[in-house]
């Protein structure tokens, strides 16, 4: 019952990836939520920098990612260690050596934290608003939304999650209240309307 | 008339009397001062475990939760969001004052946790993880290079800059209490899943141990309120605990002990007004009175409290209490000038003996190691000695110049009884047909006698309740079971590797499913040797860089890894008691029972078990482990008891044959004996052909049966103002003791219910077989004892 950051950094993480398909027009969350399904594919290149207060210089990872709208999300790291993650209803899998999709020990309680990104990825907005104050910002091709946890104890864990778009969702902050930050960046993400054959056997098994 | 003088003696009885009960009054009351010492615990019934003091703190341990803990589920009807109404039920359960603490949201004190968790880092290590770096550190280094890349497992609790290894990640999951119920980030809620709705997870404790006072009623009051609110507001409510059932069942006790006691007495009045037509005979209830009130003091005297159980069998008791008065007044059918006192000396011997003989069979209950049993036998026997003393000292005084009125039809009809009996006994062979076909029918019955006892049968717990406990074991997985390992170690470290061995035994029954879940101090901390050498091979590894290459790959500078490494070396040990510090430990508190004579000590408690017979095997291969299994050694208690039981009752008829013989004769005591011997025998088999299982209470009321019997017998044989006087005597007597045991065989509680069939069967059986006794007229002229 501990998880608590891990939740919010999987959560920040989620919404995140859950946003990408979020619309550049979206000035209304209702317009957010009403063309969530437009895009069925997004994919794209992401950049993850972990700031840590005693480091001069930030762990980064980066990888490519494909978000597949009622499947999934494919999270393809690429350095500095290559590793293939997917996230589904049933939780999160690793690929492993022989490529058969290995689901991670989860913690029981991830189901919640599921349901919750399944649901963002359907358009209920309802599900992020329960959690969140949510504020927008800005024009409709320069946006920003504001996410402040709602529960007393989140926020001890974190402070607030930026969110940035134009067309699509350029970059994500989660500012943990012990003075760390993550920064994600999404880079070339492009609207698709199909899978690859590789994708959906990813997401097959 | 000289019998009509009252001796000096006889002035001073009532005196006396008074004076005494007086005494017995003021040590009722000031028993009294903290509120009714009635006890509903079923465990206050159940024989102490053994003189070792670890097992019984841990018993104590193991029941503490039990009696005072209460679990509730909300869920709405819709399949919707229940957190506002649970809370609104947690906040009506603060505001009623009957719970010392409320639980719906948890307080998390994340810096108190973070700083538990940082310290206890290497000691709170589960065991696969500690093999893995102790066996191959580079692995681990790889997992946890893979961690930290990814987004959505890289943080934990702590800021990574504090753990590069992510020790405390790992401790934090051993933290996790696992099964349905998980923490609500949102909410702050304990919450479960099952069947597509989410239970919201209420937890209260009561001020008291709910057993003893009149808690459980307000509580069950307050739930009842609750259900209604909930109800309004579309969610369902799920309740279970030892409070509850405590109230349920005293609830009951105490419905069934007034309605028996009222009916027994409506049933008494009547027979009185009917058989001796005065007002006056009403006052045979005063002994009665007195009785019931002398037992439960007596009974608080000795044990503390009167459990509620004691106190239905007690209302009955009322019936053979009456009995004393009623042979005195009932002899007004054959002595036309009954006078008080003189008919009291008349009757005096006869009712002596049937008293001793009643007490030698209550006392011999009082050595087996039933605290059932020997409650109501001390209530039992004291409450006949004050109906005795009120009877033969006080009765007389009040019943002085009272002029009886025998209904002549009742005496008719002992007459015609009798003499029904004398044309039966008229032939000697088809005497003994009928013995032999009564004999043969009895072996029948008592072959098909089942032998049953179980602790449930002592309480009847109504099917909502368990139908709620049941949903709340399925929807939160947490089924707690009797059993629990007692593990005893020379000290601490000791007592934490023998628990990972019963751990390592017990994860094989939970992969094979016979088991759920288990909870052992081992999960929790390690022993302090093994944290310190973790310690140092951590420390002496941060000279091998290549070992930790993977994270240093990431970015993460080698020196901050090798000071992480190094500083392991220096981190205290954490002891047991430090490791149970703070809200996350709340699972692992109970079972540490600490060091005792030089013996550390520690429970493993098991959930969900599905094979009992396995866990014998596991504490055979672990030195100090003892396997503690309080039902199955009370199923065994109860058959040794049922042992002791009947030869107690063996020693009683004994004991009653030695009594008889020297106050009556050979020649009496065999007869009398037939009486409650033939009695017991036909009543056994009347409950082998109705199917009643025998049950330590049965037996017990069998051997009430065999005082009763002999109470008839010494009646009929000394047949003083005549046999019909002293038929109509017992039927009077027989009547209301069949009265009240009658309609305690109507209680919804088994054990008593089926204590009133044997009662009754065997007064029923007593009173017919009670008028075939020779009186010493038919059998020689010898003199009456009484004259």
């Amino acid at each position: 019952m501990k998880r608590l950051p891990m939740l919010a950094a999987r959560l920040c993480a989620m919404l995140a990836l859950a946003l990408l398909s979020w619309n550049a027009g979206a000035f209304e969350l209702a317009d957010l939520q009403k063309q969530l399904r437009a895009a069925p594919v997004v994919r794209g290149h992401f950049v993850q920098q972990k700031f840590l207060r005693s480091l001069p210089q930030p762990l980064t990872s980066r990888g490519d990612f494909t978000l597949a709208a009622g499947k999934g999300l494919l999270w393809l790291l690429r350095t500095p260690i290559a590793q293939d993650l997917r996230i589904d209803a049933s939780g999160i899998s690793r690929r492993d050596e022989t490529g058969k999709w290995q689901a991670l020990p989860q913690r029981a309680g991830a189901g919640r934290e599921n349901q919750l990104f399944l649901s963002v990825l359907a358009g209920d907005t309802t599900g992020l608003q329960e959690n969140f104050d949510l504020e927008l910002s800005g024009e409709p091709n320069a946006w920003q939304l504001a996410l402040t946890p709602k529960s007393a104890l989140l926020r001890q864990i974190f402070d607030i999650i930026r969110i940035d778009g134009s067309t699509l969702v350029d970059r994500i902050e989660l500012r943990e209240t012990q003075g760390d930050r993550s920064v994600l960046q999404m880079t070339d993400a492009v609207a698709g309307q199909a899978l690859t054959d590789e994708e959906q056997r990813a997401f097959a098994d | 008339m000289r019998n009509n003088v009252r001796s000096p003696i006889e002035r001073w009885l009532p005196r006396l009397f008074k004076l005494a009960f007086l005494l017995v009054l003021c040590a009722g009351a000031w028993q009294c001062r903290n509120g009714w010492p009635v006890s509903g615990n079923l465990m206050d019934l159940v024989p102490q475990a053994g003189k070792d003091a670890t097992r019984q703190l841990a018993e104590a341990r193991i029941q503490e939760p039990l009696s005072r803990q209460i679990i509730a589920l909300v869920a709405a009807r819709s399949g919707g969001d229940a957190v506002v109404p649970a809370r609104q039920l947690a906040q009506r359960w603060t505001d009623g004052g009957l719970f010392s603490t409320v639980q719906v949201e948890l307080e998390v004190d994340l810096a108190a946790l973070r700083a538990q968790l940082g310290a206890g880092r290497l000691a709170m290590l589960p065991a696969a993880d500690r093999r893995q770096l102790e066996t191959d550190p580079a692995a681990y280094a790889q997992r946890r290079a893979r961690e930290l890349s990814d987004p959505f497992s890289s943080s934990g609790l702590m800021p990574v800059d504090q753990d590069w290894l992510g020790l405390t990640r790992r401790a934090e999951q051993a933290l996790n209490p696992g099964g349905a119920v998980q923490y609500d980030v949102r909410t702050g809620t304990l919450q479960a899943e099952h069947a597509g709705r989410r239970w919201v997870l209420v937890r209260a404790e009561t001020r008291d141990s709910a057993f003893e006072s009149g808690t459980p009623q307000r509580i069950a009051a307050q739930l009842e309120r609750d259900r209604r609110f909930l109800d309004a507001d579309g969610a369902d409510l799920l309740v279970a605990g030892g409070p509850l059932y405590a109230a349920a069942g005293r609830a009951q006790a105490m419905a069934e002990s007034s309605w028996i006691g009222t009916g027994a007495a409506i049933g008494i009045v009547l027979l009185l007004l009917l058989a001796l037509r005065r007002a006056r005979a009403l006052l045979a209830f005063v002994p009665v009175a007195v009785g019931l009130l002398t037992g439960a003091v007596a009974c608080i005297a000795v044990f503390g409290s009167i459990h509620v159980l004691t106190l239905v069998i007690g209302a009955s008791l009322i019936g053979v209490a009456v009995d004393f008065p009623l042979h005195w007044l009932g002899k007004s059918y054959g002595m036309a000038d009954w006078q008080a006192w003189p008919a009291l000396r008349r009757v005096l011997p006869g009712l002596t003996i049937s008293l001793a003989a009643s007490l030698v069979g209550y006392i011999a209950l009082a050595f087996t190691p039933f605290p059932a049993l020997t409650q109501t036998a001390v209530f039992s026997a004291a409450g006949l000695l004050g109906a005795y003393a009120c009877t033969v000292c006080q009765f007389p005084a009040w019943m002085q110049g009272w002029r009886p009125r025998p209904w002549e039809p009742l005496l008719r009809f002992a007459t015609a009884a009798l003499r029904l009996r004398e044309r039966l006994t008229a032939s000697r062979s088809a005497l003994w047909l009928g013995a032999l076909a009564l004999a043969a029918a009895a072996a029948g019955g008592i072959s098909r006698l089942g032998i049953q006892d179980d602790l449930r049968q002592w309480l009847s717990l109504p099917a909502p309740l368990v139908q709620q406990a049941r949903q709340i074991g399925e929807i939160t997985g947490f089924v707690p079971t009797s059993q629990f390992f007692l593990v005893r170690a020379p000290d601490a470290d000791e007592l934490l590797r023998r628990q990972a061995r019963v751990s390592q035994a017990l994860d094989g029954l939970v992969q094979r499913g016979e088991l759920a879940a288990y909870s052992t101090l081992s999960q929790l901390v390690s022993p302090a040797a093994d944290q310190k050498a973790l310690g140092r091979e951590l420390a002496a590894s941060a000279a091998q860089p290549d070992v930790w290459k993977p994270i240093t790959d990431l970015g993460i500078p080698y020196e901050a890894l090798r000071q992480e490494l190094q500083s392991l070396a220096a981190l205290p040990a954490v002891t047991i008691d430090g490791a149970l510090q703070g809200q996350q430990a709340e699972r692992w508190r109970p079972l540490w029972l600490g060091i005792h004579d030089g013996q550390a000590a520690g429970m493993v408690t098991l959930l969900g078990l599905r094979n009992a017979a396995a866990l014998d095997a596991v504490a055979g291969t672990v030195p100090g482990v003892t396997l503690v299994d309080r039902s199955g050694e009370l199923n065994r208690m109860f058959a040794a008891t049922r042992i002791e039981a009947a030869e107690l009752k063996l020693l009683s008829y004994a004991a009653a044959a030695v009594l008889l013989l020297l106050t009556l004769g050979r020649a009496a005591a065999w007869r009398i004996l037939a009486v409650p011997l033939a009695a017991t025998a036909c009543s056994l088999a009347a409950l082998g052909y109705l199917g009643q299982p025998l049950t330590l209470f049965s037996l017990f009321g069998l051997l009430l049966v065999s005082a009763i019997g002999v109470d008839y017998a010494i009646f009929m044989y000394e047949r003083i103002a005549g046999a019909p006087a002293s038929l109509v005597g017992i039927l009077l007597s027989a009547a209301t003791t069949l009265l009240s045991f009658g309609l305690l065989a109507l209680s919804h509680t088994p054990a008593l219910a089926n204590f009133g069939l044997a009662v009754a069967l065997g007064v029923a059986f007593s009173l017919l077989w009670a008028p075939w006794i020779r009186s010493p007229a038919e059998t020689a002229q010898q003199p009456s004892f009484n004259h």
